[in-house]
């Protein structure tokens, strides 16, 4: 990621004509208001985290818009596909108003259906897999770098070997080992959870390394200085003092998170690690695609389009709220 | 200095062999909590027609019937000292560091897990030169000219690169320039194959240039932000004060403290390619370490998975050191903490 | 895509006459001058089961490529049909299947033997002259201990895990854990195999078995030296007795075959075997969309699996005229089927699965594995062209090729289930065919309200750990299996003994009848193995196919067919009802 996030606590702006004509009280502006008012002025980003918004209605309204459109992710249209060569019939992968994306080959399943079902699979274990290496690395974050000494080390260590695993093998090898009912989960709800504790229990410690950082450096504050001063006991302090001052950067770094997350997943799929059929997914969708493409090529398109999209906008969003709460990198 | 070396160095090898342990217990232990035997596990090795007495032999003889720790602890000695292979009608000596026999060919991992590494060199180098020198470059070039329309063009399509996975932009390049176009050989080359250096480079072309566009497009990112925080610096105005010319301050200055970070991600990031670019070679049909790690896998192989996982622990762990050795000898308050 | 279990299937007598009916639809012909066989114009199917640019011209190196590894290029320890038709080239077993087209390419006849084997004592004792004058690589006489050896060695299925357990099952007193590595005098079955003098070989069944000229065929029985065996190490360096010798061996990259100076053609006079490339590559673990392009590229000669080209591959093949006129529809002795587990219910009831049988799809089975060309619509067990095969179709499968709704309800109503049931279908993970027949079963079956559930497993342990193994199979609910067999060779013993016999059913796993239990099957199978008589035998696996047509115990769906793909490169490439691909003992390289 980019450099460390500096964060300013409690800068007002001064607003000089209203001083001069002597009207009224100057309100200090608190961080949120001012990174609030930076972001409603970055319309790449507002358009992005637009677009977010849009995918996760997608993705939670996806029985109803499909059954607005009319189609339907995991039914057969065999007739709409040519016997012996197995490709759609029509141009461009069987576009037509019923199917609006066209069809898939062999099957003749509506690509528009699976495009917005498999938003649901994207999103969701980008959500919960971000989340569950947020908290982790949060927590972990925090007590490594306000503790410090055996704890901290102890942590960073940790944090080396997570670093040390090759991530995508150990991903593979783990969904290979594992059977069909574990933990009293199967099906659908063991590949997603799987997944999730794969991809957020591994990431950690980039989040934790960063927290860590800001928490090191947040340590030495004067505000803290004072705080124990006072007499505070340190649960306070971690809750009051330091917290507050990290969720600007956990939550940059989590939005930024998402999207990787997404390309993650999307890559697991790919090389046939990720849900089942006939569940669809964006990465199971493309990789069946990369068999297709010299007599098929319009197959390639929506599902590669839809995680490039999907990552864009978080990326967008990130990018701007980023921009936002960090008044030195425009 | 010596003993900082020692402490990262004992260190690694830790790391490493933490990293076997993993990943021994996922191969033992998962299969375990859902109720299989060591029979069952055994069963994947031999023939169609194999009976119950024949598949307890080969668990006997494939060690799954000792407890784990003894297993690992085979694997380890291995490893460190050398082993011994019954193949029926004599015994075979594998030298150290002996990464076991694969359990369906019945063959030592080693010679060709090793003989893969080329491959994934060739991919991993050959990208990380050009994203490196342009990803750097669009980055120096963008900060300059913050704010101008070229800024704006080269920072969307790095937004773009950075948003692509590279299996899409990969089946995308290959269906235009090796299908559409004819322009490269379709069919999985093995790039070593080639004599000429020429065409060693032109069969990487493509993998190449797409794989370091994904990169390139994040450096130029890291590299803009990174210049713009420096040139915010006093130092910087201090330099501009002093009257030296924009491009002194920016390559000598700014560049310099930039370029820190940059280089530090650099090499985490070639560690974790040569592991095994597994998207890549798969989408590409490279035979390097990556493709080797899938035929690993299915197969369910643990020697070669193991073979694998170290090697790419391996690389990471070498490269995490590298980085951490340079900045000791840059920094020295590192050694001391 | 994987095929990893490719056997070997031949065919008697009308085999030839069907695969060229069934072959039939698509024009033989390029478009241009019809009529007349041009043998070496390109055309559609112009290598089904005839000579397609007949050749004696030697020379050429002929490139293979196999998507995974070899199973074993030792001889007494392999099981995949491609390795049987290949390993002709570097080993003489006993017998062999002759190297001819079609039909004549499915008869066994003498290779290292002189004669076919006589059968005594009422088929428990064959015996068999070795012809004199056959030589190792080294230079050395091949004699029959070196037979002997070489089946004893394959007996140990410790160190050699992968090679069928014909000898095994067979041999009359062969102890348990069998190793010739513990017993090098060979003294522990002496009672199965005597060798009376060098060019005698003599085996001791335990019980009856009229068709062991077809286990000798297998190449266990090929000599191999014993003071040249290597025990795993063997198969780096098989020492070979045919027209090829071995120059590298790498188990993970592949093989190359050279000339053996020591091969006599003056002492082969019967396999047909021509030996026209002066050099064989085999390359392992090759991508199979990168085969398919590599073929029609010119840079490579032959995928060896010769099970067909990729899906997406048939659709590029088809749509082009030029493309099409390379392309080879080969019939197989392979059946792909779905097999209901009886232990599952409600399909321990007859009624219940003739509902299945009804109201499945079988135009959508047939699309699944691609349409026509993928293979002929199944109404019973047994292909077409499996020695003494009969066709019926007691269902009407194909009257009602998209199944009959009608007749479904009723059965659903006789097993006290009108509305229908609940059942779990599995399939081979990586097999989109599969995967397709599984969907579209679930589309099909709905019609009448039973609802399936698709359950992939992974390939390797599919018969090991998930589908063949009957605790899990049970537990799990796995009711209906999708499968596929093609026979080790292609009589009735050889296709069907081991998916309807149930008494090879292994509850440790591995099998490969996944739920076949009728009494009265096993009994005629029983009867079938002591019958000496060939029509008479062959009758009674007729009966055995109508009973378990009759018991409903599976769903028969296609039989299959492969296309492949005939580059410019290859001469005198024919299939035979033999190999059920390309032979790869006549095939050569078209010269210049």
């Amino acid at each position: 990621m980019s450099t460390p996030l500096e964060v300013e606590p409690g800068a007002s702006a001064a607003q000089p004509e209203a001083i001069l004509k002597g009207a009224g009280k100057i309100e200090g502006r608190s961080l949120w208001q001012i990174s609030w008012m930076r972001l409603k002025r970055d319309k790449i980003a507002i358009a992005g985290g637009a677009f977010v918004v849009v995918l996760i209605l997608v993705a939670v309204f996806a029985p109803l818009i499909c059954k607005l459109i009319g189609v339907t992710p995991n039914d057969f249209h065999q007739p709409l596909v040519d016997p012996s060569l197995q490709t759609p019939i029509g141009k461009l992968g069987g576009v037509s108003w019923d199917h609006p994306f066209g069809i898939e080959p062999v099957n003749g399943r509506d690509i528009f259906a699976r495009i917005v079902y498999g938003a649901r699979i994207s999103l969701l274990i980008a959500f919960l897999a971000t989340l569950l290496s947020v908290v982790i690395g949060v927590v972990m974050g925090i007590v490594a770098g306000y503790f410090g000494g055996l704890v901290d080390t102890l942590i960073s260590r940790l944090m080396d070997i997570f670093l040390a695993f090759p991530l995508l093998l150990f991903a593979l090898a783990l969904v290979g080992a594992v059977p069909e009912q574990l933990l009293g989960l199967k099906g659908d709800a063991l590949r997603v959870s799987l997944i999730v504790f794969i991809i957020g229990f591994f990431s950690w410690p980039y989040i934790g390394r960063i927290i860590r950082g800001q928490t090191l450096s947040l340590r030495e504050r004067e505000f803290v200085d004072a705080a124990r001063s006072l007499g505070a006991r340190r649960p306070y302090i971690l809750f009051t003092e330091l917290l507050p001052n990290l969720i600007a950067p956990i939550l940059v770094y989590a939005t930024l998170l998402i999207p990787t997350n997404v390309l993650f997943e999307a890559g697991l799929s790919y090389l046939g690690v990720g849900v089942r059929p006939p569940t669809a997914s964006w990465g199971d969708m493309l990789s069946t695609a990369a068999n297709w493409y010299q007599v098929d090529p319009m197959y390639l398109v929506p599902p590669g389009l839809a995680i490039f999209v999907t990552v864009l906008a978080f990326n967008l969003f990130g990018d701007g709220l980023r921009d936002a709460l960090d008044p030195r990198s425009r | 200095m010596f003993a900082y070396l020692v402490r990262r160095v004992i260190g690694a090898v830790i790391l490493l062999f933490i990293v076997t342990a993993v990943t021994f217990s996922i191969f033992f232990l998962v299969p375990k909590l859902g109720g299989a035997t060591a029979d069952d596990l055994a069963s994947r090795y031999v023939g169609k027609s194999a009976g119950v007495e024949q598949i307890h032999n080969t668990a006997v003889k494939l060690g799954f019937t000792d407890p784990l720790y003894k297993q690992y602890g085979r694997f380890v000695k291995g490893l460190v000292v050398g082993a011994d292979y019954d193949y029926g009608a004599g015994i075979e000596r594998c030298p150290a560091p002996c990464f076991g026999y694969s359990f369906l060919t019945q063959q030592p991992v080693w010679p060709d897990l090793v003989s893969r590494i080329p491959v994934t060199a060739s991919l991993a180098g050959g990208a990380a030169f050009i994203w490196l020198i342009t990803g750097v470059g669009t980055g120096v070039i963008s900060a300059l000219r913050r704010g101008s329309v070229l800024d704006r063009s080269l920072m969307s399509v790095a937004l773009a690169g950075v948003s692509l996975p590279i299996f899409f932009t990969g089946l995308l390049s290959l269906s235009i320039f090796s299908y559409g176009l004819g322009w490269t050989q379709q069919g999985g080359v093995n790039p070593l194959d080639e004599t000429n250096p020429f065409w060693w480079a032109y069969d990487l072309l493509l993998p190449w240039v797409t794989l370091a566009f994904l990169y390139a497009a994040a450096y130029a990112r890291l590299t803009r932000a990174g210049m713009l925080e420096t040139l915010n610096e006093d130092y910087v105005r201090t330099a501009r004060a002093k009257g030296l010319t924009e491009r002194t301050v920016v390559i000598k200055h700014g560049l310099r403290s930039a370029l820190t970070p940059i280089l530090t991600i650099f090499g985490l990031d070639l560690g974790l390619l040569m592991g095994g670019a597994i998207l890549t070679e798969t989408t590409f049909s490279l035979p390097g370490i990556g493709q080797y790690a899938i035929i690993a896998l299915r197969a369910n192989d643990l020697p070669k998975v193991l073979g694998v996982t170290l090697v790419a622990a391996f690389f990471i762990v070498l490269a995490n050191l590298v980085v951490d050795l340079l900045y000791a000898v840059v920094d020295p308050r590192v050694r001391i903490s | 895509m994987r095929w990893n279990r490719i056997t070997t299937a031949t065919a008697v007598s009308a085999a030839v006459a069907l695969s060229l009916v069934a072959c039939g639809g698509p024009k033989a012909s390029s478009g241009g001058s019809g009529g007349g066989a041009d043998a070496t114009k390109a055309a559609y199917d112009a290598a089904s089961g005839k000579i397609f640019n007949p050749s004696d011209k030697k020379g050429g190196t002929l490139r293979m490529a196999i998507t995974e590894k070899w199973d074993s290029t030792d001889p007494g320890d392999t099981y995949y049909g491609l390795s049987w038709n290949l390993a002709r080239n570097y080993v003489r077993p006993l017998m062999v299947f002759k190297s001819a087209p079609g039909a004549e390419g499915g008869k066994v006849v003498p290779d290292l033997a002189e004669a076919a084997g006589v059968p005594t004592d009422d088929a428990k004792t064959w015996t068999y002259k070795i012809r004199k004058g056959v030589k190792f690589e080294d230079g050395t006489e091949v004699t029959s201990k070196d037979v002997k050896y070489a089946v004893a060695r394959s007996l140990d299925k410790n160190t050699l895990t992968q090679g069928p357990t014909y000898f095994n099952d067979f041999l009359l007193d062969v102890p348990k854990n069998y190793s010739v590595f513990k017993d090098p005098s060979m003294s522990q079955i002496a009672k199965a195999i005597e060798t009376p003098d060098p060019n005698t070989i003599v085996f001791h069944l335990n019980k009856s078995f009229a068709g062991f000229d077809y286990f000798a065929q297998l190449p266990s029985t090929a000599p191999v030296p014993q003071a040249k065996d290597t025990g795993t190490k063997y198969q780096l360096h098989p020492i070979s007795t045919g027209p090829y010798k071995f120059e590298s061996n790498d188990p993970n990259k592949g093989f190359t075959l050279v000339r053996n100076d020591q091969y006599d053609p003056s002492t082969d006079p019967e396999s047909g075997r021509k030996a026209l490339p002066d050099k064989i590559t085999v390359a392992y673990n090759v991508n199979g969309a990168d085969i398919d392009n590599r073929l029609q590229a010119g840079d490579l000669d032959v995928d060896i699996a010769g099970t067909g080209v990729l899906a997406e591959t048939q659709a590029k093949i088809l749509a082009n005229p030029d493309l099409k006129a390379h392309a080879d529809n080969v019939l197989s002795t392979r059946l792909n089927f779905t097999v209901f587990n009886t232990q599952v219910k409600p399909l321990d009831n007859l009624d219940c699965r003739k509902a299945v049988l009804y109201a499945a799809d079988h135009e959508g089975y047939q699309r699944a594995y691609g349409g026509p060309v993928g293979g002929d619509i199944a109404t019973n067990l047994m292909p077409p062209s499996v020695a003494g095969a009969q066709k019926f179709d007691d269902y009407g499968f194909e009257q009602d090729k998209n199944g009959n709704v009608d007749k479904a309800k009723q059965s659903l109503e006789a097993c006290g289930m009108p509305k229908g049931f609940s059942m779990n279908i599995a399939y081979r993970a990586d097999r989109p065919k599969e995967k397709a027949v599984a969907e579209s079963l679930q589309q099909s079956l709905s019609r009448v309200g039973i609802k399936l559930t698709p359950k992939p497993y992974p390939t390797g342990d599919y018969t090991k750990l998930y589908a063949g193994k009957p605790d899990y199979a049970k537990a799990n609910g796995l009711g209906m299996i999708v499968y596929s067999w093609g026979a080790d060779w292609p009589d009735g013993f050889g296709f069907l003994s081991q998916i309807v016999d149930s008494r090879v059913i292994r509850p440790a796993g591995g099998n490969t009848n996944l739920g076949v239990r009728i009494p009265e099957v096993d009994q005629l199978v029983d009867k079938a193995l002591s019958t000496t008589d060939e029509t008479a035998r062959n009758q009674v696996w007729v009966d055995v196919d109508k009973k378990v047509m009759e018991q409903a115990a599976v769903l028969p769906g296609i039989w299959a067919k492969g296309l492949l793909y005939r580059p410019d490169t290859l001469a005198n490439v024919f299939s035979n009802d033999g190999q059920n691909m390309y032979d790869y003992a006549g095939i050569g390289l078209a010269q210049k």
